[in-house]
Order: structure tokens, then C-alpha cells, then sequence
């Protein structure tokens, strides 16, 4: 079987290890427990060229991905970058980060998400949209599960193109 | 009404003395009852008893309690026998473990120094032997105890952490997840200690050792039980060495480790590994 290399980046808070835990086991939990260093989980997705393991590195949050290790980033097939939606500091700088991380990996694709879509009504959805640097970004929320399955259904066909 | 008031007088006369002293006797009770109620006042109260009976206590615990809570104890560790020897026996199989292996290591080397020192024919033969690539003499004492053994093999792609390959006699772990955390584990010794040219070589866990062999775009792994003596290590090395040049070093494979054929890898890895652990016997 096919793997890849999925990092998932954004800052402390933002909800990476809950998105993580809703697409592997349909859970969510209100208790913030912060990771320590990185953590990797295996899930199997059925694209139209067969099935795909995505490895995926859950890696703790940091102010910027810059304080990252650059070898946890290395070799990536994949980017998951999750934002807060509803903390303007979680995406202000998304320009440069994004940019870095375009620099150092180089074609490979990038999903930006914005989570806990549940917070916030249609209206203010539209005004973050509109202020991102990328017309394609995925609202979530990994409270509720709405759009996790597809968010990464959709980078698995983007990662096997 | 002359006599009516005449009887109250009398009345009066007569009782002045009792009133007075019923209402004294409520006001003491008021002031007791407000005493007993009032929680700063008991407390001010009793607080110096409680603090002597305290202070008493302390001094006296083992003489007033000690047989008690000693065969309390005893009673309960006797009636819950089975729990506290579920939890004592894994720590305490772990530590004769770990201890007989590592008092092995010790014995090896000893047997080593001392054979240096011994003139015999027999030794002689067997060192000769030991010489031309054979297994120490303390190796061949040693190892009719305890031998090393090869748990597992994975080959692993350096920067991504994906797993190319891997031989297993028996694995729990999923394999791919294995690959990732050992690769960020690697990782992490080589940013926090800022040294690129220097790599993380061996990571051991109790009784477990897990050996690194860096190539340029993969490494090995090998998971080895049991006490690592110099003549498993350089077997383990030639072998994987070996399996390198043979298999993945091939101008086919060279094209790009994207390309490499996982099921060769795999196949290849049991035929080169499985004999390891047989041919130390």
C-alpha cells in the first residue's frame, strides 16, 4: 500500500490534536491537553487510485512554524495548516507562514483550515474568508465533525495527483 | 380589690429573693449557651485541649497505635495477597531481568579478562578460533545462558519517516507508526544537540536496544533483546551491510527510493534476517 507523510501545523490551541482525534475515532473532547513534541497516527483513506496511509504527524503548536525542527517538516507529502477561527492571532501572519513553508516544500500541497466553525455564524465566516491569502480554505469543526472527512479526503486526492 | 392588692404585695415579699436568683440562673445559661454556639468562643475554648491531645498524639502515635496499624496492615496485605503480588510482579520480573542480563554483561567481561590470563591448550584452540571470526571465549560461556536476539528489522525512509520495510518474529506495534516515531525521535537528538554530522546510534529500553544504521536516504533499525555482546553487533552489522549493498545499493533500486519495490525489500529482509538469531546458537 501507498504512504505519505501528512504534517499537520498551526499555532498552540488551534485544535490540531482534536481534529486528529474526530477524523481517527469520531471523538472530541472539551479537555485541552497539550502535545509534547509530536505525535503520529495511521489512517487508511480510499482515493480513486486505491488506498492511501496517511501518516500523520500531529505536531505541537508553536507560535510560528519557524521554531518547528525543520526535520519534522522534511519529507512531507502533505500539509495540513489549522487556524482558530475564532483568534484573529491564529491567522494574521498566515501570508509569511505560508510562504516559508512553500519555500521549503515545494509543490507539495497545502490545506489551510480554519476550525471551530461552530462558533461563529455565516456572516462572520464570510468577512475571515475574505481577509485569508487563500481562496482555498476548508471551515471545520472538529467538535462537530462537519467537513473533517473531507478535508482529508480531499488533500489524499491532492497528495496521489 | 384592697385584698387582691394586699395578696400581690404579700406575693411580692415573699418571692423577690427566688426572681432574683432565676434570672441570674438564665443569664449564666444565656452566656454558656451563647459560649457552646458562638464558634469563635468555643474554639478559643477548646483549641489549647485539642492542641495538647494533638501534641500528645504525635509523641505517643506508635505507643498508642503502633500494634494496631501494624496488624491492620498485616491483615489487609494477608486478605489482598493476589493484588499486591499483581502489582509487585511485573516490577519485580523486570528487575531480576534487567539485573541477570546486565550482571551477564559484567560476567563476559570478567571471563574475558580472565581468560587472557590462562595458558592452556583448550583455550588456546578455542581463542585461535574466537581469532579467526568466531565468537569469544567469554561469548561461548556466557551464551549458554543468555543469548541477543533480533526482534525486529525496519528499513526507513531518512526525511520522511515512512517505512520502506521490516521483519518481524512477532509484532504488536503497528510498524508504519513505529517508523514515524523513531524517525522523530532521531530527529529531535539531532536538533536538540545541533550536531548534523553526528547521529543518535543506539536508544535502549530495559532490556531492549534499538540499533541505528544511517545510510544517506534510509536507515536501519534493529531491535535486539537479550545482552549485546561485541560478536552479535558485528554480525548484525556484516548482515545489514550486507542486505544494503545486495538489495537496496543495486543500480535498479538506486533510481530513487520512491521506486524501491517494498515487497523485495520485505522478502529480502526475512531471508537475510531470520537466520541471525539461529546461527548465534
Amino acid at each position: 500500500m501507498n504512504s505519505k507523510k501528512v504534517i499537520l501545523l498551526g499555532k498552540y490551541g488551534v485544535g490540531k490534536t482534536s481534529l486528529i482525534r474526530q477524523f481517527m475515532h469520531k471523538e472530541f473532547s472539551d479537555a485541552y491537553l497539550t502535545t509534547i513534541g509530536v505525535k503520529i497516527e495511521k489512517k487508511i483513506v480510499t482515493t480513486n487510485e486505491g488506498p492511501l496511509a496517511m501518516i500523520i504527524w500531529d505536531i505541537a503548536g508553536e507560535s510560528s512554524h519557524r521554531k518547528i525542527p525543520p526535520s519534522y517538516k522534511l519529507g512531507s507529502q502533505g500539509i495540513i495548516y489549522v487556524f482558530d477561527l475564532s483568534r484573529l492571532s491564529t491567522y494574521e501572519a498566515l501570508d509569511r507562514e505560508l510562504s516559508d513553508l512553500k519555500t521549503l516544500l515545494p509543490n507539495v500541497p497545502i490545506s489551510l483550515v480554519g476550525n471551530k466553525k461552530d462558533l461563529l455564524n455565516e456572516k462572520d465566516l464570510d468577512t475571515i474568508a475574505a481577509k485569508l491569502p487563500l481562496v482555498d480554505v476548508t471551515f471545520i469543526s472538529a467538535r462537530t465533525g462537519e467537513n473533517v472527512e473531507k478535508l482529508f479526503h480531499d488533500l489524499a486526492l491532492a497528495m496521489v495527483r | 380589690m384592697a385584698k387582691d392588692y394586699l395578696l400581690e404585695k404579700l406575693k411580692e415579699l415573699l418571692f423577690e429573693e427566688q426572681d432574683a436568683k432565676t434570672k441570674e440562673l438564665l443569664k449564666r445559661v444565656d452566656k454558656v449557651e451563647q459560649g457552646l454556639n458562638v464558634r469563635q468562643e468555643l474554639e478559643s475554648k477548646i483549641a489549647p485541649i485539642l492542641e495538647d491531645n494533638t501534641h500528645y498524639l504525635q509523641q505517643n502515635f506508635n505507643i498508642l497505635f503502633g500494634k494496631t496499624v501494624t496488624k491492620t496492615m498485616k491483615r489487609q496485605i494477608e486478605e489482598s495477597k493476589d493484588e499486591v503480588v499483581e502489582a509487585l510482579y511485573p516490577i519485580i520480573g523486570r528487575m531480576i531481568k534487567k539485573y541477570v542480563i546486565k550482571e551477564f554483561e559484567l560476567l563476559s567481561e570478567r571471563v574475558d579478562r580472565q581468560m587472557e590470563q590462562v595458558f592452556s591448550w583448550d583455550n588456546w584452540i578455542i581463542r585461535v578460533k574466537s581469532w579467526f571470526g568466531g565468537p569469544s571465549l567469554a561469548h561461548v560461556m556466557a551464551s549458554r545462558f543468555v543469548e541477543p536476539a533480533l526482534e525486529e528489522i525496519f528499513v526507513i525512509e531518512q526525511l520522511s519517516g515512512l517505512l520502506l520495510g521490516s521483519y518481524s518474529k512477532e509484532s504488536a506495534f503497528d510498524q508504519d507508526m513505529m517508523a514515524g516515531m523513531m524517525t522523530a525521535i532521531k530527529s529531535f537528538a539531532q536538533d536538540a544537540l545541533s550536531k548534523e554530522t553526528q547521529q543518535l546510534e543506539i536508544v535502549e529500553y530495559e532490556t531492549y536496544k534499538l540499533i541505528i544504521k544511517d545510510f544517506s536516504s534510509f536507515y536501519v533499525v534493529a531491535a535486539v533483546s537479550g545482552p549485546l555482546n561485541p560478536h552479535f553487533k558485528n554480525k548484525l552489522d556484516d548482515t545489514i551491510l550486507a542486505f544494503v549493498n545486495r538489495i537496496i545499493n543495486t543500480p535498479t533500486m538506486k533510481q530513487g527510493l520512491v521506486s524501491l519495490d517494498k515487497q523485495v525489500i520485505v522478502g529480502n529482509l526475512e531471508t537475510y534476517f531470520s537466520q541471525i538469531n539461529d546461527s548465534e546458537q
